[in-house]
Protein backbone atom coordinates (compact mmCIF):
# COMPACT_ATOMS: atom_id res chain seq x y z
CA UNK A 1 0.00 0.00 0.00
CA UNK A 2 1.42 3.35 -1.03
CA UNK A 3 1.36 6.48 1.07
CA UNK A 4 -1.18 8.16 -1.19
CA UNK A 5 -3.78 5.97 -2.84
CA UNK A 6 -6.28 7.45 -5.26
CA UNK A 7 -8.79 4.83 -6.36
CA UNK A 8 -11.34 5.06 -9.20
CA UNK A 9 -11.87 8.75 -8.57
CA UNK A 10 -14.61 10.44 -10.58
CA UNK A 11 -15.82 13.97 -10.26
CA UNK A 12 -18.34 16.22 -11.92
CA UNK A 13 -19.53 19.70 -11.00
CA UNK A 14 -22.90 19.40 -12.70
CA UNK A 15 -23.50 15.66 -12.71
CA UNK A 16 -23.41 15.60 -16.52
CA UNK A 17 -19.91 16.28 -17.80
CA UNK A 18 -17.30 14.30 -15.92
CA UNK A 19 -14.21 16.36 -15.12
CA UNK A 20 -12.37 13.35 -13.69
CA UNK A 21 -13.01 9.79 -14.79
CA UNK A 22 -11.77 6.73 -12.90
CA UNK A 23 -8.47 8.16 -11.78
CA UNK A 24 -6.27 5.67 -9.95
CA UNK A 25 -2.89 6.71 -8.70
CA UNK A 26 -0.45 5.50 -6.07
CA UNK A 27 2.24 7.80 -4.80
CA UNK A 28 5.02 6.75 -2.46
CA UNK A 29 6.43 8.83 0.31
CA UNK A 30 9.22 11.14 -0.85
CA UNK A 31 8.32 10.93 -4.52
CA UNK A 32 8.22 13.92 -6.87
CA UNK A 33 5.35 13.49 -9.28
CA UNK A 34 4.36 15.93 -11.98
CA UNK A 35 0.74 15.83 -13.03
CA UNK A 36 0.78 17.19 -16.53
CA UNK A 37 -2.12 18.22 -18.68
CA UNK A 38 -3.36 20.96 -20.95
CA UNK A 39 -6.14 23.37 -19.96
CA UNK A 40 -9.34 21.60 -19.03
CA UNK A 41 -7.71 18.23 -18.50
CA UNK A 42 -8.96 18.18 -14.91
CA UNK A 43 -5.61 18.57 -13.20
CA UNK A 44 -6.63 21.40 -10.86
CA UNK A 45 -9.83 19.60 -9.99
CA UNK A 46 -7.75 16.57 -9.05
CA UNK A 47 -5.55 18.76 -6.84
CA UNK A 48 -8.57 20.22 -5.04
CA UNK A 49 -10.11 16.80 -4.56
CA UNK A 50 -6.85 15.53 -3.09
CA UNK A 51 -7.03 18.02 -0.21
CA UNK A 52 -10.72 17.52 0.30
CA UNK A 53 -11.88 20.85 -1.13
CA UNK A 54 -14.09 19.00 -3.58
CA UNK A 55 -16.02 15.88 -2.75
CA UNK A 56 -15.66 13.16 -5.40
CA UNK A 57 -18.77 11.56 -6.86
CA UNK A 58 -17.07 8.20 -6.83
CA UNK A 59 -13.90 6.63 -5.60
CA UNK A 60 -11.62 7.31 -2.66
CA UNK A 61 -8.45 9.12 -1.76
CA UNK A 62 -6.45 7.73 1.12
CA UNK A 63 -3.38 9.01 2.91
CA UNK A 64 -1.41 6.48 4.92
CA UNK A 65 -4.40 4.18 4.88
CA UNK A 66 -6.88 6.81 6.09
CA UNK A 67 -9.65 7.53 3.60
CA UNK A 68 -10.39 11.23 3.02
CA UNK A 69 -13.91 12.09 4.14
CA UNK A 70 -15.52 15.12 5.74
CA UNK A 71 -14.63 13.68 9.15
CA UNK A 72 -11.01 12.91 8.38
CA UNK A 73 -10.30 16.01 6.25
CA UNK A 74 -9.07 18.00 9.25
CA UNK A 75 -6.48 15.35 10.19
CA UNK A 76 -5.47 14.66 6.61
CA UNK A 77 -4.81 18.35 5.97
CA UNK A 78 -2.18 18.15 8.69
CA UNK A 79 -0.34 15.80 6.35
CA UNK A 80 -0.99 17.44 3.01
CA UNK A 81 -0.87 21.09 2.04
CA UNK A 82 -1.52 22.87 -1.21
CA UNK A 83 0.05 25.94 -2.80
CA UNK A 84 -2.26 27.58 -5.31
CA UNK A 85 -1.62 29.45 -8.52
CA UNK A 86 -2.36 33.03 -7.48
CA UNK A 87 0.10 34.21 -4.83
CA UNK A 88 -2.23 36.99 -3.71
CA UNK A 89 -5.37 34.96 -3.22
CA UNK A 90 -3.88 32.61 -0.65
CA UNK A 91 -2.17 35.15 1.56
CA UNK A 92 -4.43 35.34 4.59
CA UNK A 93 -2.30 37.25 7.11
CA UNK A 94 -1.76 40.97 7.34
CA UNK A 95 1.98 40.35 7.58
CA UNK A 96 4.30 37.49 6.61
CA UNK A 97 4.45 36.38 10.25
CA UNK A 98 0.67 36.30 10.55
CA UNK A 99 0.35 34.34 7.35
CA UNK A 100 2.83 31.65 8.33
CA UNK A 101 1.02 31.44 11.67
CA UNK A 102 -2.45 31.05 10.16
CA UNK A 103 -2.37 27.27 9.72
CA UNK A 104 -0.75 26.72 13.11
CA UNK A 105 -3.36 28.93 14.77
CA UNK A 106 -6.02 26.67 13.29
CA UNK A 107 -4.19 23.65 14.70
CA UNK A 108 -4.16 25.27 18.17
CA UNK A 109 -0.36 25.38 18.38
CA UNK A 110 0.68 27.37 21.50
CA UNK A 111 1.99 30.86 20.79
CA UNK A 112 5.53 30.24 22.00
CA UNK A 113 5.96 27.21 19.78
CA UNK A 114 4.47 29.12 16.84
CA UNK A 115 7.10 31.83 17.17
CA UNK A 116 9.87 29.23 17.12
CA UNK A 117 8.40 27.50 14.09
CA UNK A 118 7.96 30.79 12.26
CA UNK A 119 11.61 31.59 12.88
CA UNK A 120 12.70 28.19 11.65
CA UNK A 121 10.57 27.93 8.54
CA UNK A 122 10.88 31.54 7.45
CA UNK A 123 14.65 31.03 7.58
CA UNK A 124 14.25 27.91 5.51
CA UNK A 125 12.43 29.67 2.67
CA UNK A 126 14.62 32.76 2.96
CA UNK A 127 11.91 35.09 4.24
CA UNK A 128 13.18 35.69 7.77
CA UNK A 129 14.01 39.33 7.13
CA UNK A 130 10.50 39.97 5.84
CA UNK A 131 8.45 38.75 8.80
CA UNK A 132 6.87 42.13 9.51
CA UNK A 133 6.29 43.00 5.86
CA UNK A 134 2.86 43.31 4.33
CA UNK A 135 1.94 41.19 1.31
CA UNK A 136 1.59 44.23 -0.96
CA UNK A 137 5.31 44.90 -0.55
CA UNK A 138 6.32 41.36 -1.58
CA UNK A 139 6.90 39.87 -5.01
CA UNK A 140 4.91 36.92 -6.27
CA UNK A 141 7.78 34.52 -5.67
CA UNK A 142 8.20 35.73 -2.11
CA UNK A 143 4.49 35.26 -1.46
CA UNK A 144 4.65 31.70 -2.76
CA UNK A 145 7.60 31.01 -0.47
CA UNK A 146 5.59 32.35 2.47
CA UNK A 147 2.79 30.00 1.46
CA UNK A 148 5.25 27.09 1.51
CA UNK A 149 6.54 28.13 4.94
CA UNK A 150 2.98 28.28 6.24
CA UNK A 151 2.32 24.76 5.04
CA UNK A 152 5.62 23.35 6.31
CA UNK A 153 4.96 24.88 9.71
CA UNK A 154 1.89 22.66 9.93
CA UNK A 155 4.28 19.67 9.72
CA UNK A 156 2.90 18.44 6.43
CA UNK A 157 4.48 15.51 4.60
CA UNK A 158 3.00 16.18 1.18
CA UNK A 159 2.81 19.47 -0.72
CA UNK A 160 0.69 19.84 -3.82
CA UNK A 161 1.72 22.72 -6.09
CA UNK A 162 -1.26 23.67 -8.22
CA UNK A 163 0.38 25.67 -11.04
CA UNK A 164 2.20 27.46 -8.26
CA UNK A 165 4.84 28.94 -10.55
CA UNK A 166 2.67 29.95 -13.50
CA UNK A 167 2.20 33.54 -12.35
CA UNK A 168 5.88 34.12 -11.57
CA UNK A 169 8.65 35.53 -13.73
CA UNK A 170 11.30 33.10 -14.99
CA UNK A 171 13.81 33.91 -12.25
CA UNK A 172 11.30 33.59 -9.43
CA UNK A 173 10.12 30.37 -11.04
CA UNK A 174 13.59 28.84 -11.06
CA UNK A 175 14.10 30.04 -7.50
CA UNK A 176 10.91 28.44 -6.28
CA UNK A 177 11.74 25.19 -8.02
CA UNK A 178 15.10 25.16 -6.28
CA UNK A 179 13.30 25.44 -2.93
CA UNK A 180 11.01 22.62 -3.93
CA UNK A 181 14.02 20.49 -4.86
CA UNK A 182 15.50 21.09 -1.44
CA UNK A 183 12.25 20.12 0.25
CA UNK A 184 11.99 16.97 -1.81
CA UNK A 185 15.54 16.00 -0.82
CA UNK A 186 14.51 16.39 2.79
CA UNK A 187 11.76 13.85 2.30
CA UNK A 188 8.71 15.97 1.47
CA UNK A 189 6.50 14.35 -1.13
CA UNK A 190 5.94 16.79 -3.99
CA UNK A 191 2.99 16.66 -6.34
CA UNK A 192 3.34 19.27 -9.01
CA UNK A 193 0.33 20.15 -11.10
CA UNK A 194 1.47 21.89 -14.27
CA UNK A 195 0.95 22.40 -17.97
CA UNK A 196 4.58 23.36 -18.46
CA UNK A 197 6.66 20.45 -19.59
CA UNK A 198 9.93 22.16 -18.68
CA UNK A 199 8.75 22.33 -15.11
CA UNK A 200 7.59 18.73 -15.19
CA UNK A 201 11.14 17.73 -16.14
CA UNK A 202 12.20 18.29 -12.54
CA UNK A 203 9.96 15.42 -11.42
CA UNK A 204 10.96 11.81 -11.58
CA UNK A 205 7.56 10.59 -12.57
CA UNK A 206 5.08 12.03 -15.00
CA UNK A 207 1.34 11.50 -14.87
CA UNK A 208 -0.31 12.84 -18.00
CA UNK A 209 -3.97 13.73 -17.75
CA UNK A 210 -6.16 14.03 -20.82
CA UNK A 211 -9.88 14.81 -20.67
CA UNK A 212 -10.13 13.72 -17.07
CA UNK A 213 -8.41 10.37 -17.41
CA UNK A 214 -4.85 9.27 -16.87
CA UNK A 215 -3.38 9.04 -20.34
CA UNK A 216 -0.03 7.72 -19.21
CA UNK A 217 1.90 7.36 -16.02
CA UNK A 218 5.53 6.45 -15.64
CA UNK A 219 9.17 7.35 -15.33
CA UNK A 220 9.89 10.53 -17.29
CA UNK A 221 12.65 9.02 -19.42
CA UNK A 222 10.54 6.13 -20.57
CA UNK A 223 7.76 8.58 -21.50
CA UNK A 224 10.07 10.95 -23.33
CA UNK A 225 11.04 8.10 -25.61
CA UNK A 226 7.46 7.98 -26.85
CA UNK A 227 6.84 11.45 -28.28
CA UNK A 228 3.44 10.40 -29.61
CA UNK A 229 2.11 10.36 -26.04
CA UNK A 230 2.76 14.06 -25.75
CA UNK A 231 1.36 14.84 -29.17
CA UNK A 232 -1.85 12.98 -28.41
CA UNK A 233 -2.38 14.84 -25.13
CA UNK A 234 -1.77 18.29 -26.69
CA UNK A 235 1.48 18.83 -24.84
CA UNK A 236 4.60 20.22 -26.35
CA UNK A 237 7.86 18.41 -25.85
CA UNK A 238 10.76 20.46 -24.51
CA UNK A 239 12.70 22.11 -27.30
CA UNK A 240 15.80 20.01 -26.71
CA UNK A 241 13.82 16.78 -26.96
CA UNK A 242 12.09 17.92 -30.11
CA UNK A 243 15.41 18.79 -31.68
CA UNK A 244 16.90 15.52 -30.66
CA UNK A 245 14.00 13.64 -32.16
CA UNK A 246 14.19 15.64 -35.38
CA UNK A 247 17.86 14.93 -36.01
CA UNK A 248 18.60 11.94 -38.15
CA UNK A 249 20.81 9.16 -36.87
CA UNK A 250 22.38 8.54 -40.26
CA UNK A 251 24.72 11.50 -40.28
CA UNK A 252 27.67 11.16 -37.91
CA UNK A 253 27.98 14.90 -37.16
CA UNK A 254 24.34 15.04 -36.30
CA UNK A 255 24.71 11.98 -34.17
CA UNK A 256 27.26 13.83 -32.13
CA UNK A 257 24.92 16.80 -31.78
CA UNK A 258 22.14 14.48 -30.71
CA UNK A 259 24.28 12.79 -28.09
CA UNK A 260 25.27 16.15 -26.76
CA UNK A 261 21.65 17.24 -26.54
CA UNK A 262 20.58 14.09 -24.74
CA UNK A 263 23.47 14.64 -22.39
CA UNK A 264 22.45 18.23 -21.68
CA UNK A 265 18.83 17.45 -20.92
CA UNK A 266 19.70 14.60 -18.61
CA UNK A 267 21.69 17.13 -16.61
CA UNK A 268 18.75 19.47 -16.02
CA UNK B 1 0.37 51.41 -4.84
CA UNK B 2 3.02 49.76 -2.74
CA UNK B 3 2.92 52.11 0.20
CA UNK B 4 -0.72 52.68 0.90
CA UNK B 5 -1.32 53.41 4.56
CA UNK B 6 -4.51 52.19 6.10
CA UNK B 7 -5.62 53.91 9.24
CA UNK B 8 -3.74 56.64 11.01
CA UNK B 9 -1.22 54.49 12.80
CA UNK B 10 2.30 55.88 12.94
CA UNK B 11 5.04 53.61 14.26
CA UNK B 12 6.72 54.91 17.36
CA UNK B 13 7.70 54.35 20.93
CA UNK B 14 6.20 55.63 24.12
CA UNK B 15 3.68 55.13 26.84
CA UNK B 16 0.70 54.49 24.59
CA UNK B 17 2.56 52.08 22.34
CA UNK B 18 3.32 49.81 25.26
CA UNK B 19 -0.32 49.56 26.25
CA UNK B 20 -2.69 46.72 25.51
CA UNK B 21 -5.25 47.81 22.89
CA UNK B 22 -8.06 46.72 25.22
CA UNK B 23 -6.95 49.11 27.94
CA UNK B 24 -6.64 51.86 25.39
CA UNK B 25 -10.13 51.33 24.01
CA UNK B 26 -11.75 51.13 27.44
CA UNK B 27 -9.76 54.11 28.74
CA UNK B 28 -10.74 56.28 25.78
CA UNK B 29 -14.41 55.39 26.21
CA UNK B 30 -14.26 55.99 29.97
CA UNK B 31 -12.51 59.32 29.55
CA UNK B 32 -15.09 60.36 26.96
CA UNK B 33 -17.87 59.61 29.43
CA UNK B 34 -15.98 61.60 32.05
CA UNK B 35 -15.67 64.55 29.65
CA UNK B 36 -19.42 64.47 29.02
CA UNK B 37 -20.03 64.61 32.77
CA UNK B 38 -18.09 67.86 33.12
CA UNK B 39 -20.38 70.88 33.30
CA UNK B 40 -18.37 74.10 33.01
CA UNK B 41 -15.70 75.70 30.87
CA UNK B 42 -13.06 75.85 33.66
CA UNK B 43 -13.50 72.13 34.33
CA UNK B 44 -13.15 71.39 30.62
CA UNK B 45 -10.04 73.54 30.43
CA UNK B 46 -8.49 71.51 33.26
CA UNK B 47 -9.42 68.31 31.41
CA UNK B 48 -7.94 69.78 28.25
CA UNK B 49 -4.63 70.52 29.96
CA UNK B 50 -4.58 67.03 31.46
CA UNK B 51 -5.03 65.63 27.94
CA UNK B 52 -2.28 67.90 26.64
CA UNK B 53 0.09 66.69 29.37
CA UNK B 54 -0.86 63.08 28.53
CA UNK B 55 -0.01 63.61 24.89
CA UNK B 56 3.25 65.26 25.83
CA UNK B 57 4.16 62.34 28.11
CA UNK B 58 3.15 59.86 25.43
CA UNK B 59 5.23 61.62 22.77
CA UNK B 60 2.26 62.14 20.48
CA UNK B 61 2.96 64.47 17.55
CA UNK B 62 0.56 67.38 18.07
CA UNK B 63 0.57 68.15 14.36
CA UNK B 64 -0.97 64.80 13.61
CA UNK B 65 -3.67 65.29 16.23
CA UNK B 66 -4.57 68.65 14.71
CA UNK B 67 -4.57 67.11 11.26
CA UNK B 68 -6.99 64.50 12.60
CA UNK B 69 -9.40 67.33 13.42
CA UNK B 70 -9.42 68.79 9.93
CA UNK B 71 -12.20 66.64 8.50
CA UNK B 72 -14.33 67.62 11.48
CA UNK B 73 -13.90 71.36 11.11
CA UNK B 74 -17.28 71.69 9.38
CA UNK B 75 -18.90 69.91 12.32
CA UNK B 76 -17.09 72.19 14.77
CA UNK B 77 -18.17 75.32 12.89
CA UNK B 78 -21.70 74.05 12.64
CA UNK B 79 -21.99 73.45 16.39
CA UNK B 80 -20.40 76.82 17.04
CA UNK B 81 -22.86 78.79 14.90
CA UNK B 82 -25.78 76.65 15.94
CA UNK B 83 -25.19 77.58 19.57
CA UNK B 84 -24.64 81.27 18.73
CA UNK B 85 -27.80 81.55 16.66
CA UNK B 86 -30.26 79.55 18.65
CA UNK B 87 -29.24 79.89 22.26
CA UNK B 88 -31.21 82.81 23.57
CA UNK B 89 -30.40 82.71 27.26
CA UNK B 90 -28.42 85.09 29.42
CA UNK B 91 -27.52 88.69 28.75
CA UNK B 92 -28.06 90.17 25.30
CA UNK B 93 -24.64 91.04 23.87
CA UNK B 94 -25.35 92.07 20.33
CA UNK B 95 -28.53 93.02 18.54
CA UNK B 96 -28.36 94.10 14.94
CA UNK B 97 -30.91 94.50 12.19
CA UNK B 98 -29.95 92.68 9.00
CA UNK B 99 -31.21 93.86 5.61
CA UNK B 100 -32.00 91.53 2.78
CA UNK B 101 -31.99 93.99 -0.12
CA UNK B 102 -31.22 93.91 -3.83
CA UNK B 103 -27.74 95.30 -3.20
CA UNK B 104 -26.86 93.03 -0.28
CA UNK B 105 -28.10 89.92 -2.14
CA UNK B 106 -26.06 90.91 -5.21
CA UNK B 107 -23.09 91.55 -2.94
CA UNK B 108 -23.42 88.09 -1.44
CA UNK B 109 -23.61 86.46 -4.86
CA UNK B 110 -20.42 88.29 -5.84
CA UNK B 111 -18.77 87.42 -2.51
CA UNK B 112 -19.64 83.75 -3.02
CA UNK B 113 -18.02 83.77 -6.46
CA UNK B 114 -14.87 85.40 -5.05
CA UNK B 115 -14.82 82.86 -2.22
CA UNK B 116 -15.10 79.89 -4.60
CA UNK B 117 -12.36 81.29 -6.82
CA UNK B 118 -10.06 81.80 -3.86
CA UNK B 119 -10.90 78.36 -2.47
CA UNK B 120 -9.77 76.84 -5.76
CA UNK B 121 -6.18 77.84 -4.95
CA UNK B 122 -6.46 75.24 -2.23
CA UNK B 123 -4.71 76.83 0.70
CA UNK B 124 -6.21 78.24 3.94
CA UNK B 125 -9.59 76.73 3.14
CA UNK B 126 -10.81 76.96 6.72
CA UNK B 127 -9.75 80.57 7.11
CA UNK B 128 -11.49 81.38 3.84
CA UNK B 129 -14.66 79.68 4.99
CA UNK B 130 -14.64 81.71 8.20
CA UNK B 131 -13.97 84.91 6.24
CA UNK B 132 -16.83 84.04 3.92
CA UNK B 133 -19.28 83.64 6.79
CA UNK B 134 -18.10 86.89 8.41
CA UNK B 135 -18.43 88.64 5.08
CA UNK B 136 -22.06 87.62 4.76
CA UNK B 137 -22.82 89.28 8.12
CA UNK B 138 -21.06 92.43 7.09
CA UNK B 139 -22.91 92.57 3.77
CA UNK B 140 -26.32 92.02 5.39
CA UNK B 141 -25.59 94.56 8.09
CA UNK B 142 -24.06 97.43 6.15
CA UNK B 143 -25.76 97.34 2.73
CA UNK B 144 -29.35 98.46 3.43
CA UNK B 145 -29.67 99.98 -0.07
CA UNK B 146 -32.09 99.33 -2.87
CA UNK B 147 -35.37 97.48 -2.70
CA UNK B 148 -35.65 95.67 0.62
CA UNK B 149 -37.11 92.16 0.55
CA UNK B 150 -37.18 91.75 4.29
CA UNK B 151 -35.20 92.42 7.43
CA UNK B 152 -34.34 90.14 10.33
CA UNK B 153 -32.77 90.56 13.72
CA UNK B 154 -29.46 89.00 14.54
CA UNK B 155 -28.87 88.70 18.26
CA UNK B 156 -26.10 87.06 20.25
CA UNK B 157 -26.64 86.18 23.89
CA UNK B 158 -24.05 85.56 26.57
CA UNK B 159 -25.10 81.95 27.05
CA UNK B 160 -24.79 81.32 23.32
CA UNK B 161 -21.13 82.30 23.29
CA UNK B 162 -20.48 80.33 26.44
CA UNK B 163 -22.17 77.19 25.20
CA UNK B 164 -20.48 77.31 21.82
CA UNK B 165 -17.04 77.53 23.43
CA UNK B 166 -18.03 74.77 25.86
CA UNK B 167 -19.19 72.42 23.12
CA UNK B 168 -16.14 73.10 20.99
CA UNK B 169 -13.65 72.38 23.77
CA UNK B 170 -15.53 69.20 24.55
CA UNK B 171 -15.44 68.08 20.93
CA UNK B 172 -11.76 68.93 20.59
CA UNK B 173 -10.89 66.85 23.65
CA UNK B 174 -12.94 63.91 22.44
CA UNK B 175 -11.45 64.01 18.96
CA UNK B 176 -7.91 64.20 20.33
CA UNK B 177 -8.56 61.25 22.63
CA UNK B 178 -9.74 59.07 19.79
CA UNK B 179 -6.90 60.31 17.57
CA UNK B 180 -4.39 59.25 20.21
CA UNK B 181 -5.97 55.80 20.12
CA UNK B 182 -5.79 55.44 16.35
CA UNK B 183 -2.33 57.02 16.08
CA UNK B 184 -0.74 54.59 18.51
CA UNK B 185 -2.64 51.38 17.72
CA UNK B 186 -2.22 49.29 14.58
CA UNK B 187 -5.53 48.53 12.85
CA UNK B 188 -4.90 44.82 13.47
CA UNK B 189 -4.32 45.39 17.19
CA UNK B 190 -7.40 47.55 17.34
CA UNK B 191 -9.47 44.77 15.77
CA UNK B 192 -8.01 42.20 18.11
CA UNK B 193 -8.72 44.43 21.10
CA UNK B 194 -12.30 44.97 19.97
CA UNK B 195 -12.69 41.25 19.34
CA UNK B 196 -11.50 40.44 22.80
CA UNK B 197 -13.78 43.04 24.36
CA UNK B 198 -16.76 41.85 22.34
CA UNK B 199 -16.29 38.22 23.33
CA UNK B 200 -19.10 38.31 25.92
CA UNK B 201 -21.50 38.98 23.01
CA UNK B 202 -21.26 35.24 22.31
CA UNK B 203 -24.24 34.86 24.66
CA UNK B 204 -26.47 36.61 22.15
CA UNK B 205 -24.96 34.67 19.26
CA UNK B 206 -22.46 37.18 17.89
CA UNK B 207 -19.07 35.60 17.26
CA UNK B 208 -16.50 38.32 17.67
CA UNK B 209 -13.78 36.08 16.14
CA UNK B 210 -15.57 36.09 12.80
CA UNK B 211 -15.94 39.82 12.97
CA UNK B 212 -12.23 40.26 13.67
CA UNK B 213 -11.24 37.89 10.87
CA UNK B 214 -13.46 39.76 8.41
CA UNK B 215 -11.88 43.07 9.38
CA UNK B 216 -8.32 41.77 9.20
CA UNK B 217 -8.88 40.14 5.80
CA UNK B 218 -10.47 43.35 4.52
CA UNK B 219 -7.47 45.33 5.74
CA UNK B 220 -5.14 42.87 4.06
CA UNK B 221 -6.96 43.02 0.73
CA UNK B 222 -7.49 46.78 0.43
CA UNK B 223 -4.10 47.38 -1.28
CA UNK B 224 -4.53 44.32 -3.51
CA UNK B 225 -7.96 45.36 -4.69
CA UNK B 226 -6.92 48.99 -5.14
CA UNK B 227 -4.04 47.78 -7.28
CA UNK B 228 -6.54 45.80 -9.29
CA UNK B 229 -8.71 48.88 -9.74
CA UNK B 230 -5.78 50.88 -11.11
CA UNK B 231 -4.92 48.07 -13.51
CA UNK B 232 -8.47 47.94 -14.84
CA UNK B 233 -8.56 51.72 -15.13
CA UNK B 234 -5.28 51.68 -17.03
CA UNK B 235 -6.61 48.94 -19.29
CA UNK B 236 -9.76 50.92 -19.98
CA UNK B 237 -7.86 54.17 -20.44
CA UNK B 238 -5.62 52.45 -22.99
CA UNK B 239 -8.75 51.70 -24.97
CA UNK B 240 -9.93 55.30 -24.86
CA UNK B 241 -11.90 55.61 -21.62
CA UNK B 242 -11.49 59.03 -20.02
CA UNK B 243 -11.87 58.98 -16.25
CA UNK B 244 -10.96 62.60 -15.61
CA UNK B 245 -13.44 64.39 -17.81
CA UNK B 246 -16.91 64.04 -19.18
CA UNK B 247 -20.36 64.70 -17.82
CA UNK B 248 -21.66 63.22 -14.62
CA UNK B 249 -23.66 60.69 -16.63
CA UNK B 250 -20.49 59.50 -18.39
CA UNK B 251 -18.65 59.31 -15.12
CA UNK B 252 -21.35 57.15 -13.58
CA UNK B 253 -21.12 54.86 -16.61
CA UNK B 254 -17.37 54.62 -16.20
CA UNK B 255 -17.66 53.81 -12.52
CA UNK B 256 -20.05 51.00 -13.39
CA UNK B 257 -17.69 49.68 -16.05
CA UNK B 258 -15.02 49.66 -13.34
CA UNK B 259 -17.18 48.13 -10.64
CA UNK B 260 -18.44 45.17 -12.65
CA UNK B 261 -15.01 43.63 -13.33
CA UNK B 262 -13.91 44.56 -9.80
CA UNK B 263 -16.79 42.60 -8.31
CA UNK B 264 -16.22 39.60 -10.54
CA UNK B 265 -12.54 39.55 -9.61
CA UNK B 266 -13.34 40.03 -5.93
CA UNK B 267 -15.69 37.04 -5.99
CA UNK B 268 -13.06 34.93 -7.71
CA UNK B 269 -10.51 36.03 -5.12
CA UNK B 270 -12.78 35.22 -2.23
CA UNK B 271 -13.43 31.77 -3.66
CA UNK B 272 -9.68 31.14 -3.94
CA UNK B 273 -9.09 32.53 -0.48
CA UNK B 274 -11.78 30.31 1.01
CA UNK B 275 -10.07 27.30 -0.58
CA UNK B 276 -6.68 28.39 0.73
CA UNK B 277 -8.04 28.92 4.24
CA UNK B 278 -9.91 25.63 4.27
CA UNK B 279 -6.88 23.72 2.99
CA UNK B 280 -4.93 25.17 5.92
CA UNK B 281 -7.48 23.73 8.29
CA UNK B 282 -9.54 26.79 9.03
CA UNK B 283 -12.91 25.74 10.42
CA UNK B 284 -15.33 28.60 11.17
CA UNK B 285 -16.25 28.76 14.83
CA UNK B 286 -13.52 26.37 15.91
CA UNK B 287 -11.24 27.74 18.63
CA UNK B 288 -7.81 28.88 17.45
CA UNK B 289 -4.66 29.99 19.17
CA UNK B 290 -3.22 33.40 18.34
CA UNK B 291 0.18 34.50 17.18
CA UNK B 292 -0.41 37.88 18.82
CA UNK B 293 -1.52 37.40 22.37
CA UNK B 294 -2.79 40.42 24.23
CA UNK B 295 -1.15 40.93 27.59
CA UNK B 296 -1.74 43.54 30.25
CA UNK B 297 1.39 45.19 31.61
CA UNK B 298 2.26 47.71 34.30
CA UNK B 299 1.47 50.61 31.96
CA UNK B 300 -2.04 49.25 31.59
CA UNK B 301 -2.56 49.14 35.34
CA UNK B 302 -1.22 52.69 35.70
CA UNK B 303 -3.37 54.12 32.92
CA UNK B 304 -6.36 52.12 34.13
CA UNK B 305 -6.05 53.54 37.64
CA UNK B 306 -5.65 57.05 36.23
CA UNK B 307 -8.73 56.66 34.05
CA UNK B 308 -10.89 55.36 36.88
CA UNK B 309 -9.67 58.17 39.14
CA UNK B 310 -10.59 60.72 36.48
CA UNK B 311 -14.04 59.20 36.10
CA UNK B 312 -14.56 59.13 39.89
CA UNK B 313 -13.50 62.77 40.14
CA UNK B 314 -15.92 63.90 37.44
CA UNK B 315 -18.76 61.99 39.10
CA UNK B 316 -17.97 63.67 42.39
CA UNK B 317 -17.88 67.06 40.67
CA UNK B 318 -21.19 66.33 38.99
CA UNK B 319 -22.82 65.35 42.30
CA UNK B 320 -21.44 68.37 44.18
CA UNK B 321 -21.98 70.84 41.35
Amino acid sequence: MSYIEVKDLSFSYTGKRMILKDISLSIEKGEWVAILGHNGSGKSTLAKAMVGLLEPNQGTIAYDGVVLTNDTAYDIRKKVGIVFQNPDNQFVGVTVRDDIAFGMENLMVPQKQMLEMIDFYSEKVGMKDFLDKEPSTLSGGQKQRVAIAGILAMQTQVIIFDEATSMLDPYARRDLIEYIQKLNQEGITVIMITHDINEAMYANRLVILKDGTIFSDGDKWSLFKQPEIFENSHLELPFSLKLAAALDDSLPEEKAVKDFLWQSISNT
Amino acid sequence: MKNIVIGQYIPGKGLFYRMDPRTKIISVITLMIAIFLLGSIPQLLVAFSVCAVMMWVGNIPVKRVIRGMKPLIILLLFTFFFQIFFNKEGKLLLDEVMHVTVVSVLGIVLWTIIWRLLARIGKFKTVLLLAYIMGIFVLFRFLPFGYSFTTFRFAIYEKGIEMSIFVIIRLVIIISLSTVLTLTTKPTDLTQGLESLMRPLKIIGIRSEDFALIISISLRYIPTILDEAFKIMAAQASRGADFAEGKLKDKVKQVISLLVPMFIIAFKRSEDLADAMESRNFVPGKPRTRIHELRFGWTDIGVGVFTLAALALTIVLKVIG
